[in-house]
């Protein structure tokens, strides 16, 4: 079994994003996006039962490539990448058609998604690359028994539905369902030894274009000056002052 | 310009996430047709003055890359160019696969849209709501996913006139189906809404919650650190990627306010937050701030209401 992980390097979200020119602005050195974790695990999980290879597939300026260390250190096998000038503000389509191709050279049976990555989260990626290779999307997956066959558990508006995961597919893990490992030091120091190969866009075969054109950016000014009150016991009272004078009670 | 909207059904009627974004079409006069795909037997979806496509799946199997071939052909044939859905799961699926068929980015989290000399020109919620982000869309085919309530839903009158297309079932067969039970006032709709986040500390602790919800009539949410952590379910998740509510009065117990949280709930009119640390970001939204415990706050509520 070869599975694919599409992991994202983004800005460290402890700082502020900005932007230039309607594209946001990324460091030299960016980090694996936590989004991104989940699906690595779900990877990894299948790994242990089916001795699969797992790749590591990713777009974006690569720069000192923690982000694709950080996903080294979980456990993946590999990590290929593609980092193009003419790629920046790649909109969500365009992305995924790299991807998609990344996915085929890799060989993937399946390939894995985070459901929406934390800068950009335009939340389509996953179906859209699924679409370009022709399988079907099992997204949104918050749970995964592995036996002998594999159960997935997606995320549905009224509930939750269960799947066997078919032998090819492309599946979407949300956060919170299965609990990414931490490495250790040794995880840390095998990482180091991994490869890391950069693909040429020249290589692919694209098809999508920049139909997006960026007009303008405006920040939203949200902040409101209500009154702070420091609670020495009494505060409660205001709450239910204010209550009674919107007529809640 | 001829528009389609993916409509989705909730309750046997259409959601409304659709009925908002008919409104906005109307508004803008624009020719509109609604396709909308389900699995119920006979919901209650025809419109009066709208053209209304079922698509009807089968529950047992996961077949949406069959009922987006048909809405392909469809968008082909009638010459659509304009394609709206809402950014719920599954309209999210349907419009990211027709955007490779119809070789069209499509933009996500879009507050508004409007026409300008024969192009959408769209805006969109990014950086967590932070910042508008504003978009012209030069291909044929503009494909659009509106963010929940940000258009007022239409007023129209339901009838049993559409026509119906059965969608093949697929191979992967779907089992073990699960409803969530919805009983009490529920999130898109109530007056008032009180949400839980992990500054309520524990699990057990959410009955204090629940019992100030009895008292407000109100529904109950939660920040994704507590749905993550179990102790609601997803249906409850208020924010970027959970749902987005507008009540009257917002009561935040124990939430931080990240970005991804307050995109959700920065539209209700009157915010109260009760938060222990002063300078939780919680605080810049909030019409009243109590700088307290949740722990003891929450119970003397209970008390006196
Ligand atoms: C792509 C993406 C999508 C996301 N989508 C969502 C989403 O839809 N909804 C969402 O909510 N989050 C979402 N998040 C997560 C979000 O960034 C925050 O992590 C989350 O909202 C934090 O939840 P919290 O406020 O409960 O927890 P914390 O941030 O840990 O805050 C807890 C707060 O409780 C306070 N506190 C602790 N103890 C007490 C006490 N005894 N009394 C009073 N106050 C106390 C603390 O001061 C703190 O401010 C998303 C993140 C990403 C990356
Ligand atoms: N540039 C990228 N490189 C690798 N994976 C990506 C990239 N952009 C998006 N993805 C994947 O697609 C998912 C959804 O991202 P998005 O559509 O941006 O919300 C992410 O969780 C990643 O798994």
């Amino acid at each position: 079994m070869k599975i694919a992980v599409c992991a994202k390097q983004i800005p460290d979200p402890a700082n502020e994003i900005t932007y230039n020119d309607g594209s946001i602005v990324r460091p030299e050195e960016q980090v694996l996006d936590d989004t991104d974790r989940y699906g690595i695990e779900v990877a990894l999980q299948l790994k242990e039962k089916f001795d699969a290879e797992v790749t590591i597939i990713s777009m974006g300026p690569s720069g000192t490539q923690k982000g694709l260390q950080q996903a080294l250190q979980m456990g993946a096998d590999k990590a290929i990448f593609v980092d193009d000038d003419s790629l920046k503000g790649a909109n969500s389509l365009m992305t995924a058609n790299v991807l998609s191709e990344l996915a085929k050279s890799s060989f993937a049976d399946i390939v894995i998604f985070g459901t929406e990555s934390t800068d950009g989260y335009s939340g389509t990626v996953p179906q859209q690359v699924s679409r370009y290779l022709d399988l079907e999307c099992i997204s949104y997956v918050k749970a995964i028994e592995v036996d002998d066959s594999v159960t997935l558990t997606r995320q549905t508006v009224e509930g939750s539905e269960k799947l066997n995961m078919p032998e090819k597919c492309v599946i979407s893990v949300t956060a919170g369902g299965v609990e990414p490992r931490y490495p250790n030091f040794k995880d840390i120091m095998a990482a180091k030894s991994k490869p890391i190969e950069q693909v040429s866009l020249s290589d692919l075969n694209i098809s999508s274009n920049q139909n997006l054109e960026f007009i303008d950016i405006e920040s939203v000014e949200s902040s409101k000056s209500g009154d702070k009150i420091i609670d020495e016991g009494e505060a409660y009272q205001e709450i239910v002052n204010k209550l009674k004078e919107l007529k809640v009670i | 310009m001829k528009t389609l909207i993916i409509g989705e059904i909730i309750n046997n009627n259409l959601s409304s996430g659709t009925l908002e974004i008919l409104n906005k079409t109307k508004s803008l006069d624009l020719d509109t047709q609604v396709i909308t795909i389900g699995s119920d037997d006979n919901p209650s979806i025809g419109l009066d003055d709208y053209k209304q496509t079922y698509l009807k799946r089968q529950s047992n199997s996961l077949n949406l890359s069959k009922a987006v071939n048909k809405i392909s052909e469809i968008i082909v044939n009638e010459n659509i160019s304009l394609i709206l859905g809402s950014s719920t799961y599954m309209c999210r699926d349907i419009i990211a696969a027709l955007s490779v068929d119809l070789n069209s980015s499509p933009v996500s989290n879009v507050v508004d849209f409007a026409l300008e000399s024969g192009h959408v020109s769209t805006v969109n919620s990014i950086n967590g709501g932070e910042s508008l982000y504003k978009t012209k869309i030069n291909s044929d085919n503009a494909l659009l996913l509106i963010r929940p309530k940000a258009f007022d839903p239409i007023e129209v009158n339901f009838n049993d006139t559409y026509e119906t297309i059965d969608l093949d079932g697929s191979d992967l067969e779907v089992f073990d189906i699960f409803i969530e039970e919805k009983s009490g006032p529920q999130l898109e709709d109530s007056k008032v809404v009180i949400s839980a986040g992990r500054g309520m500390v524990e699990k057990e602790n959410l009955e204090l919650i629940e019992t100030l919800a009895t008292k407000l009539n109100a529904a109950i949410g939660g920040t994704r650190a507590i749905v993550d952590a179990g102790w609601m379910p997803y249906s409850q998740q208020v924010g970027q990627t959970g749902k987005t509510v507008k009540p009257d009065v917002y009561i935040a117990c124990g939430i931080s306010g990240a970005t991804q949280h307050q995109v959700g709930m920065k539209d209700s009119k009157f915010v109260i937050a009760i938060n222990k640390d002063e300078e939780a970001p919680i605080f810049q939204l909030a019409d009243l701030g109590i700088v307290g415990d949740t722990l003891s706050v929450i119970p003397k509520l209970n008390e006196n209401i």
